[in-house]
């Protein structure tokens, strides 16, 4: 584990930016890349977010103040940036948010970079259901295994709150399951 | 069986001592049942020693950007202090009867507004734009890069346009 306060004094510093924002990269890429993966379900999406998460870091880790962890800072631009690349492809795409999840997901069968098998397509087509929130609470939660308080950190909601909608998630999707 | 002194209740010997433990094995028990019906693995995979070439993607991204700076959407940029000025503006005016302290521009600093526009994806159509800002608050110049002169103005419309009636001008506006 990194001394996060000294990372972000070494990002903060001209001279030690490039070796530390390096640093960064390789500490966070994994688990940032997974949580962007779970929202955009493309490889390649996932790439691009991805990349544009880390570039928007380096540029704004000035106005980074230390108040959350650096690592919920990330998560939650990660976050933001898979959310709006969802919105701006719908809208490209000229389709509603819904009916974009339903194509991502059918997407997933011809997806050389998904080996689920039937019970796994049918968990992704049971998520496309769920409101973003609440997907997004469950995956971080059963998935990324993070703790609550974590998750309140990055999402800015309240610790009961959370339970609520991963409670919630939990019960639509075996239902959903059972049902189809 | 042990005795509550302020009530009549009672618990079973060693209730207490694994409670804990008994609590653990139920979620324990719980978690694995749901791990039954959810798959705990998502299926999902990635090329080969993608980890290992996406930090020089990035890293050479950042250095990019660093050597140059190229607005490529410097109008949008325009269109989100247009946007945000305008708000102010209505912020200020709208608020200014009711609250005690007025709230002043001077009170945001512009590091503070950059720093918004900088972190904030505003995603706002070029429809909510026009909403947002009256277009009697807009000059063409103000969509533009560069300025363009009325001369040019008038050298392309010398050339351009075939019939002066074309341009459905009002002439008492001119006159």
């Amino acid at each position: 584990m990194i001394a996060e306060e000294a990372l972000v004094h070494e990002l903060k510093q001209k001279e030690s930016q490039a070796k530390a924002f390096e640093v960064l990269v390789n500490t966070y890429k994994e688990r940032l890349y997974w949580h962007i993966r779970r929202i955009v379900l493309d490889h390649d999406d996932a790439d691009d977010v991805l990349q544009n998460t880390f570039i928007k870091v380096y540029k704004n880790i000035d106005g980074f103040k230390g108040e959350s962890k650096l690592f919920s800072w990330m998560y939650r631009i990660a976050t933001n940036e898979s959310l709006t690349f969802l919105k701006q492809k719908s809208r490209k795409m000229g389709v509603s948010n819904e009916e974009l999840k339903n194509r991502m997901v059918e997407n997933l069968e011809s997806d050389v970079y998904f080996e689920g098998d039937e019970i796994q397509l049918k968990l992704q087509k049971a998520l496309a259901t769920l409101p973003d929130k609440q997907k997004l609470v469950f995956t971080m939660k059963y998935f990324q295994e993070m703790k609550y308080q974590d998750i309140s950190d990055v999402l800015e909601t309240s610790v009961g709150a959370l339970k609520t909608s991963y409670h919630l998630a939990v019960k639509k999707i075996e239902t959903y399951l059972k049902e189809n | 069986m042990k005795k509550d002194k302020k009530n009549s209740f009672n618990t079973p010997e060693g209730y207490f001592e694994n409670f804990h433990e008994r609590l653990m094995d139920k979620i324990g028990k719980e978690e694995s049942q749901l791990e039954s019906i959810i798959p705990k693995s998502d299926g999902f995979a990635l090329p080969e020693g993608y980890f290992n070439s996406v930090t020089e993607k990035v890293l050479s991204k950042t250095t990019e950007s660093e050597a140059k700076v190229i607005q490529l959407t410097s109008y949008r940029k325009f269109y989100y202090g247009a946007a945000a000025i305008a708000a102010i503006f209505l912020l200020v005016f709208g608020l200014n009867w009711k609250s005690e302290i007025p709230i002043d521009f001077e009170d945001l600093a512009n590091t503070e507004i950059d720093a918004y526009f900088e972190t904030t994806e505003i995603d706002m159509s070029t429809y909510e734009l026009a909403e947002l800002v009256p277009l009697d608050h807009l000059e063409l110049n103000d969509m533009l890069e560069n300025d363009i002169e009325a001369e040019n103005i008038l050298e392309y419309l010398d050339e351009n346009v075939e019939d002066i009636e074309d341009l459905n001008l009002d002439y008492n506006d001119y006159e």
